[in-house]
């Protein structure tokens, strides 16, 4: 079948009508002298988009039997879509249509009529140079496993589990350390707001286990894992015996927690195991073991001091939790003691929900606030200097550090073996910081809870929910994933396997096949970002519907 | 209709619109009510947004797009639920969807409706800073592209006179005095309401001299100064429309104990408001006024010191309290309490409050309706008892976003995902 370029110039009622000469458009298209061998059809239509106009443009399709389509009409922003659509129902591959901006870029920005015009008609010509070069491209589906695994037995990674699994849908919960649970359970209790006590955090750990649809790896680890949305390979590995375990999984949800930092890293702090120095964790697990707080001489601290932000300006961040609990420690000492003197230090108080700030209002009284510019304890004193500019030193029964959250070390592993990338401070990358926040960088990876930065129980439990509810949205069991159709190909007869590609490639989409020496695009992975293309220097590899000839002749075309 | 597979959506800001693109990808017919004539809710007013300073605009307008272009979403504007009865898995609800009196298929959105129409107004999607027409959009790029007449102002339509200016001036014979109001009944398994906030009214602070001063601006008027789609298409200048400040003050935690909390997003977006002030007027020197900084998120802090550094002079007041703004001779007068305790005083020519962000209007009317609490702020109560819950005490609905308490955009979208697994959940089992 020979080529026929059916040219439809929408006027957009008076938008693109009043401010370029379609006639001229029609006519000079028409009359094209590179294209006199091919056939055209070229005609204007007042308004492409609305009910009519497609219909309209459907039957052109059909009609003329065209095999290229191109509509001049408004930016593909707005109706690249709703013209797609149409070539679908004409029974023409969407991928032979190109659609070119003569509203935008000529009748709204040039208030010549002769020049806009003169524009109009060169954005289409080289549109119709671009569509002669295009191929059609077909839609493939891949079967696709509704399976989770989970990575953390925490309060996100369970919350998480039981979130998604159900009869059509298996969870695969992994925790390294011998207990599920993670750090939460060593609280004596949790904030007022937070509403419930560690003890429903015990009971979420039994109703886990309980689960028939869930299943639980203690003292295991993430050994291996390839893949990509739909389709995870897994190897786990049992810390202990050194058994491995494979799965198969359509995502992963990364939800390994963080680390209370060591204040001796920070500020000059110089304390023994000897002094009456504490961070908030270790009261925390000392009130909760022994239900009393005492010094190491076993009486009850009679003189207090709490500091926030340690380590806050070495990491780069605030810990968001610290405020909080330090609240909830003085109300712990208080509660201890009616007669606890209570210093609180702090450069800035954070208190981000709603509810925070009536608390802290309600246990504060009797504190005595101070703020400072910064501090360090030595040995059992803590020296601070006041907003004022005043220096001080206090010598306290007891000081207890707000230590800055840190990133596990393990997230370096993580980031190598599930492709994703980590945020400079060592916590991981959302995908998107504002819109696409438990998302990362690889489809059907998510990451929820203090491993994407430091956050309370309540947000790690709303993360995990969030990213279940992405997998059950994306995941539909029994359907079918259809992945981008505009990837990359490597051709290999001009490959010379310098791996060049796979540095570049930011979603691990690339790999190499050592028996044949090239590298090899994995066409479920790779989303056309085309960084290979740009990377290659055999120019081996092109990305479909971006190659050379076609960005070449719209280019050839535009510039003319 | 089965009502398993349908979801109502009210409100269709960052929050509504992301639960919406998510339950229609799983194949859930979606409805998504909107009191306004455009979708986008509060994101669409900011200029870009912190911390990577990226357009809000770039960013929200192709989710904007996508929802208006997906079938199974069904976008109902200038529209209000009355009704909701029912259980979970199974709601009978009623919208009011109002006249909008432009029919929304036929019209191009190519503007030449509203500079003939005679009648104007106070705009206050813009914040009170210009005028629209009986008949207008909210502001350039407003989605649908489509105006809405206001029937109590348009002559023709409170009976005032014949007027017929904008059926002559459009091309498409969109305008449609006959549209009448128009009750829909509908069948929901499940309900999310994402109705935004708003924020306190910054003339009821005492000493701030809001309202009383033209020098003074809250945050979300400077907001709209900023944006380039803004009534000074991103001009920083004063009230008059000319002159360019010298010297701007940003006070932060207005209102913040009025309120009792803190309002979560003023820190951040005092930071890229330094950023964006500076590059417009290279020249303004400004001075960030607060008392306490929140900042909880890795990537804040980072770039909050890079302003301090060179942007803004952060000065700390001891007792927010204890703040008075005056004018004097034109300059306005900020006395307050230094570091030491010590009463200082601050000329500049221009002042933001950070105006707390308080829960939208007609949040009791909302929660009654729909049979929910109000937490004691007045913002939608989320279950007790349950940790990071956006389930209401009313099985089946959900409150998310700031119309459950101030946060900002990723936290909203959290939560609306996390609202999806909910409904997902509920719906499928």
């Amino acid at each position: 079948m020979s080529d026929k370029i059916g040219i439809y110039v929408c006027e957009c009622g008076p938008n693109i009508a009043s401010k370029v000469d379609i006639e001229r458009i029609v006519a000079e298209i028409s009359a094209l002298e590179d294209m006199k061998d091919i056939e055209l059809v070229v005609k204007p239509y007042k308004l492409l988009c609305s009910v009519a106009g497609k219909a309209y443009l459907e039957e052109e399709i059909k009609a003329n039997d065209l095999t290229h389509l191109v509509c001049a009409a408004c930016s593909p922003r707005v109706h690249d879509s709703t013209f797609k659509e149409v070539c679908k129902k004409a029974g023409l591959n969407p991928y032979m249509y190109k659609i070119v901006n003569i509203r935008e870029q000529c009748a709204w920005v040039i208030s010549d009529k002769e020049e806009a015009t003169d524009k109009a008609i060169q954005y289409i010509h080289s549109g119709i140079g671009r569509v002669l070069y295009q191929e059609p491209l077909i839609e493939k589906q891949l079967e696709s496993n509704p399976d989770v695994l989970v990575i953390g037995g925490g309060i996100a990674g369970m919350e998480s589990a039981l979130n998604l699994a159900g009869k059509n849908r298996r969870v695969f919960l992994v925790e390294r350390e011998e207990e599920l649970g993670g750090k939460v359970v060593n609280y004596k209790r949790l904030l007022p707001r937070q509403g419930i006590t560690v003890s429903s955090i015990q009971n979420k750990i039994s109703e886990l286990n309980k689960n028939p649809f869930i299943k639980v790896f203690t003292s295991t680890e993430l050994e291996k894992i390839v893949g990509f949305l739909g389709n995870f390979e897994i190897i786990l590995k049992h810390n202990k015996s050194g058994e491995e375990i494979e799965l198969l999984a359509g995502a992963v949800i990364l939800a390994n927690g963080s680390k209370e930092a060591d204040p001796h890293d920070f500020q000059g702090n110089e304390y023994s195991k000897d002094d009456e120095v504490y961070t908030a964790l270790e009261i925390e697990k000392m009130y909760n073991q022994t239900e009393k707080i005492t010094m190491k001489n076993g009486n009850i601290p009679q003189s207090v001091a709490l500091v926030h932000c340690i380590g806050r300006k070495e990491v780069g961040y605030c810990s968001k939790v610290c405020c909080n609990y330090l609240v909830k420690i003085t109300d712990y000492l208080k509660e201890l003691s009616e007669k606890v003197k209570i210093t609180d230090l702090f450069d800035d108080i954070c208190l981000p929900e709603k509810e925070d700030q009536e608390y802290y209002e309600k246990v504060m009284t009797q504190v005595k606030s101070v703020r400072i510019t910064n501090s360090r304890v030595e040995g059992s004193e803590l020296h601070y200097t006041e907003i004022s500019g005043k220096e001080s030193v206090i010598k306290p029964d007891m000081i207890i550090l707000a230590s800055a959250l840190l990133p596990s070390e393990e997230n370096v592993h993580f980031a190598d073996i599930l492709n994703i990338d980590q945020h400079e401070s060592g916590f991981f990358l959302e995908s998107h910081i504002k819109i696409k926040p438990v998302s990362t960088n690889t489809d059907g990876v998510f990451v929820v809870g203090s491993t994407r930065g430091a956050c309370g129980i309540s947000d790690a439990v709303l993360q995990a929910q969030a990213a279940a509810g992405n997998i059950l949205t994306q995941l539909i069991p029994g359907q079918k994933i259809i992945p981008e159709v505009m990837v990359s190909e490597i051709l290999e007869a001009y490959c010379t396997g310098c791996k060049t590609c796979l540095e570049v490639c930011v979603f691990g989409a690339i790999y190499f096949d050592e028996e044949r020496g090239i590298s090899v695009v994995n066409e479920a992975i790779c989303r056309g970002c085309g960084n290979c293309v740009g990377s290659c220097p055999s120019g081996s590899i092109r990305t479909r519907h971006f190659t050379n000839p076609q960005i070449y002749q719209e280019v050839k075309e535009a510039l003319r | 209709m089965n009502p398993k597979e349908t979801v109502l959506v009210i409100g269709s800001g960052i929050a509504g619109m992301e639960a919406s693109l998510m339950l229609s990808k799983a194949g859930k017919k979606v409805y998504l009510v909107e009191r306004l004539p455009l979708i986008g809710g509060n994101v669409i007013k900011t200029g870009e947004s912190f911390p990577n300073m990226e357009c809000s605009t770039c960013l929200v307008a192709p989710i904007q797009q996508e929802i208006l272009q997906d079938k199974n979403i069904e976008v109902l504007t200038v529209s209000n639920v009355q009704s909701v009865s029912g259980k979970a898995g199974n709601f009978d609800v009623t919208i009011l969807k109002k006249a909008r009196y432009v029919n929304i298929s036929a019209c191009l959105g190519c503007g030449m409706c509203y500079p003939v129409c005679p009648v104007s107004q106070p705009n206050n999607w813009e914040q009170g800073l210009v005028e629209k027409k009986a008949i207008y959009v909210e502001c350039a790029g407003s989605l649908p592209n489509v105006p809405v007449i206001d029937s109590k102002l348009c002559l023709r339509l409170n009976g005032t006179e014949e007027c017929n200016l904008c059926t002559e001036a459009c091309m498409f014979g969109a305008i449609d005095f006959s549209e009448q109001d128009e009750l829909i009944e509908i069948k929901a398994g499940a309900i999310i309401a994402a109705t935004g906030f708003d924020t306190i009214d910054a003339s009821e602070i005492e000493n701030q001299g809001y309202g009383k001063y033209p020098g003074v601006f809250t945050a979300y008027e400077l907001e709209r100064l900023l944006a380039s789609n803004g009534p000074t298409e991103g001009k920083l200048r004063l009230r008059d429309g000319e002159t360019k400040p010298e010297t701007a003050a940003i006070i932060h935690c207005t209102g913040r104990d009025l309120v009792g909390y803190c309002s979560n997003v003023c820190c951040s977006y005092s930071a890229r408001h330094a950023h964006f002030m500076k590059e417009k007027l290279p020249e303004i020197k400004i001075y960030d006024i607060y008392t306490d900084l929140c900042l909880p998120d890795k990537h804040f802090q980072k770039l909050n010191t890079e302003i301090r550094k060179t942007k803004s002079t952060y000065i700390y007041q001891s007792d927010p309290q204890k703040l008075v703004i005056e004018e004097n001779a034109g300059k306005l007068k900020l006395n307050y309490l230094n570091n030491e305790q010590k009463s200082t005083s601050l000329d500049v020519d221009m002042v933001i409050l950070t105006t707390a962000i308080k829960p939208a209007a007609g949040m009791p009317e909302l929660a009654e309706l729909l049979g929910i609490n109000l937490d004691k702020y007045g913002f939608l109560q989320t279950q007790e008892g349950s940790i990071g819950s956006i389930c209401t005490n009313r099985s089946g609905i959900y409150a998310i976003g700031c119309a459950e308490g101030p946060k900002d955009i990723p936290s909203s979208v959290v939560q609306s995902s996390a609202a999806v697994a909910q409904v997902m959940n509920l719906l499928e089992n």
